[in-house]
């Protein structure tokens, strides 16, 4: 396949005063909404969607759309709405992270929007699921001891759906639907091509590898995205098959402007920005911000909220909970040089890349290149750099993984 | 007393088919002991003093401690019904009288509401089950393992069966076996949290005597809940620990075991 680069953001309302969050300790599931500013609100809004349509102006193949509820992380608490607007915005594909499948009580209007949005979009849809924050199954009140039952429940229900024709009639164990016969289908035929995204769940990895859908990488380190993509083939390889590029996709903190300083300082926005409680808190779980310590408009949580009962499995919390003592006792420079957030000049970030495509050869990468209190002038060199020089620079390297030669070194 | 600590017996049964960890001690005529949300951390010193002259039998629920936890059990109703099922498979004489905390107490009075033949004399502490109308029953799945413990105890640090199973570095087993049962509890009582929309209206129907303890403060379970099972319940009674929290029959021992054994009679 032809590798796609993708622009994202979490488009989080990043203009919350930083004493509230100073004085709760938290920024998701129970910061009180009467700090909600609803014209500022309006404002960012208006400020994101110029930033997509920017990035697909200046060479994006696309943008990436997400979900997150009750948490200044993401104002986007649909991403099926967030998609629709993007893709009236953009010329590319319009790529969602993902709906939260357990947090639905009818998966099949996951499928009936998904469908609607391929329509309208001309087809240009990436459909991506997720199993959601461990404070989203607070938040939305879905039991967290069945999000993994429920997810995988829903997928194979939205996946009938759209792969065999309707009405047919659906007893699970979590799900029950009379008739499940949805008007519309997608217009990729028989559906869009679907994610699942992760920070690394190893049984989430596995779950993908045995139904042949790409893994998103959800901002993890570089090491631990190539040890993913090794669990990945190992399964495949077990079932007799071989995946491609278009099985791994990898979001990934970037932070690009001039001159390698100037990449360097805003780059900060993605640690913590300026939120001291993300520094400390090494990004908590807001599972998304994991591994980076991106707190600037992150949803910070309350450490129980990110991993309620049952919501991770023994082997996961004790991955996940290694990786947050590594993070909080970690700094900016130690996830810059872990490739946690990429940063530099143009030159700089060409090669960082071209090293990291060799390690992983991801058929999708995802500069996740707004984040936090950055500012908008800086947010937009940003992107017009990927766009202008970085995407065209990377578009005909081929992975190292592929042609047999020595891997790109890092720069120093 | 200290005696009888030491000729309590742990074993392994079946029931329903399910693997089943029970705690029995003592001689006398059965009292069957339902845990609550926590599970059972040991053997009480609360039973220890019941066991005087009475067989206290206290099974660990599917899902927690050494019980096996099918998927298929997911609701109180369904742990009622392997408590029935329980009794029968290990041959305890009915009617047989009961002790029921906390959502154990939720889980007596259910299984009293549909097979009121088992139960002899029904006594249920800080029992769930019912919503509140003051107050709101604490949200466990909103704080960690060891907050919520410990909010089930007025002064946990000065209490000593506090200290014995809990007021200590935990083994990582411990830690574990405090997040398997929070993690069996979320499955059981997630939605509605705590409470049955139907009980209040079947425990109209409860016709053994029946006793309410709770402690006056009691953080976990509102006192409003003691007060509406004492309200609906024919003929039952209320009795209030003063300065004991949630869960009297560890706080305060003595005066727990004195009253269950009056009651009993």
């Amino acid at each position: 396949m032809r590798r796609q680069f993708f622009f994202f953001s979490e488009m989080g309302y990043n203009v919350y005063p930083e004493e509230e969050a100073q004085k709760y300790g938290y920024t998701s599931l129970m910061f009180p909404n009467s700090i909600f500013d609803r014209e500022k609100a309006r404002d960012l809004w208006q400020m994101f969607l110029r930033e997509h349509e920017f990035a697909s102006d200046v060479g994006f193949d696309g943008s990436v759309c997400n979900e997150h509820h009750n948490n200044v992380l993401s104002m986007q608490e649909s991403v099926n709405i967030s998609a629709a607007v993007v893709s009236q915005r953009i010329k590319g594909t319009i790529a969602l992270i993902g709906n939260p499948l357990p947090i639905h009580d009818n998966p099949v209007r996951v499928a009936e929007e998904i469908a609607m949005l391929d329509l309208i979009s001309n087809g240009r849809i990436i459909c991506g699921f997720v199993r959601g924050t461990g404070v989203e199954q607070l938040s939305t009140n879905a039991n967290p001891a069945y999000n993994r039952e429920r997810f995988e429940e829903a997928y194979a229900l939205i996946k009938k759906t759209w792969t065999t024709p309707g009405p047919f009639r659906w007893e699970g164990k979590h799900y029950h639907l009379r008739v499940v016969n949805p008007w519309q289908l997608p217009l990729q035929n028989p559906h869009p091509p679907i994610w699942a995204g992760g920070i690394l769940s190893p049984e989430t990895i596995r779950w993908a590898a045995k139904e042949r859908i790409a893994y998103l990488v959800l901002g993890s380190a570089l090491d631990a995205t190539a040890s993913c993509r090794e669990i990945y083939h190992e399964v495949a390889k077990a079932d007799g098959w071989t995946p491609g590029p278009e099985h791994l996709g990898y979001l990934i903190h970037t932070s690009v402007m001039d001159t390698d300083e100037q990449a360097y300082d805003m780059g900060k926005y993605h640690y913590g920005g300026t939120s001291a409680i993300g520094r400390d808190r090494g990004g908590g779980g807001g599972a998304l911000t994991q591994g980076t310590g991106s707190g600037g408009a992150t949803g910070t949580p309350h450490p129980e909220w990110a991993s309620p009962p049952g919501y991770m499995s023994k082997q996961a919390k004790a991955g996940s909970m290694a990786r947050e003592r590594r993070m909080s006792e970690g700094t900016y420079d130690a996830a810059v040089k872990a490739g946690l957030i990429v940063t530099g000049s143009p030159k700089t970030v060409i090669q960082k890349f071209k090293h990291i495509i060799d390690r992983t050869d991801p058929g999708y990468l995802t500069f996740w290149a707004r984040e936090g209190r950055k500012p908008h002038d800086a947010t937009m060199r940003g992107i017009e750099l990927l766009g202008k020089e970085v995407i065209p620079a990377l578009r005909e390297h081929k992975s190292a993984l592929v042609t047999g030669k020595e891997v790109t070194p890092w720069p120093h | 007393m200290a005696a009888l600590i030491d000729t309590h017996k742990e074993e392994i049964v079946q029931a329903a088919g399910i693997s089943t960890q029970v705690r029995r001690g003592g001689k006398g005529a059965p009292l069957l002991v339902i845990h609550g949300e926590l599970g059972l951390p040991g053997w009480l010193k609360s039973f220890d003093i019941i066991a005087q002259d009475r067989e206290v039998i206290a099974p660990s629920l599917p899902g927690y401690g050494a019980s096996e936890r099918p998927d298929w059990i997911m609701s109180v109703h369904d742990l009622a019904a392997w408590v029935s099922w329980f009794v029968r498979d290990n041959k305890i004489a009915t009617p047989v009288d009961v002790v029921g905390f906390s959502m154990g107490g939720w889980i007596a009075a259910e299984l009293a509401t549909l097979n009121p033949a088992i139960f002899n004399r029904l006594v249920l502490v800080g029992p769930m089950g019912v919503k509140p109308r003051e107050g709101e029953i604490f949200d466990y799945f909103l704080e960690g393992g060891m907050t919520g413990i410990r909010r089930n105890f007025l002064a946990p640090d000065s209490c000593e069966e506090f200290k014995r199973f809990w007021g200590r570095d935990l083994t990582q087993d411990e830690t574990d076996a405090v997040e398997w049962h929070r993690e069996t509890t979320c499955r059981i009582v997630w939605k509605p949290y705590m409470h049955s929309l139907t009980l209040p209206h079947f425990l109209l129907s409860i016709a053994v005597p029946t006793l309410i303890v709770q402690g006056e403060k009691d953080a976990v379970t509102p006192l409003d809940c003691g007060r509406m099972f004492r309200d609906v319940i024919p003929g039952a009674k209320l009795e209030t620990i003063d300065d004991c929290g949630h869960m009297p029959e560890m706080e305060t021992p003595a005066r727990f075991a004195e009253i269950v054994r009056k009651f009993l009679g």
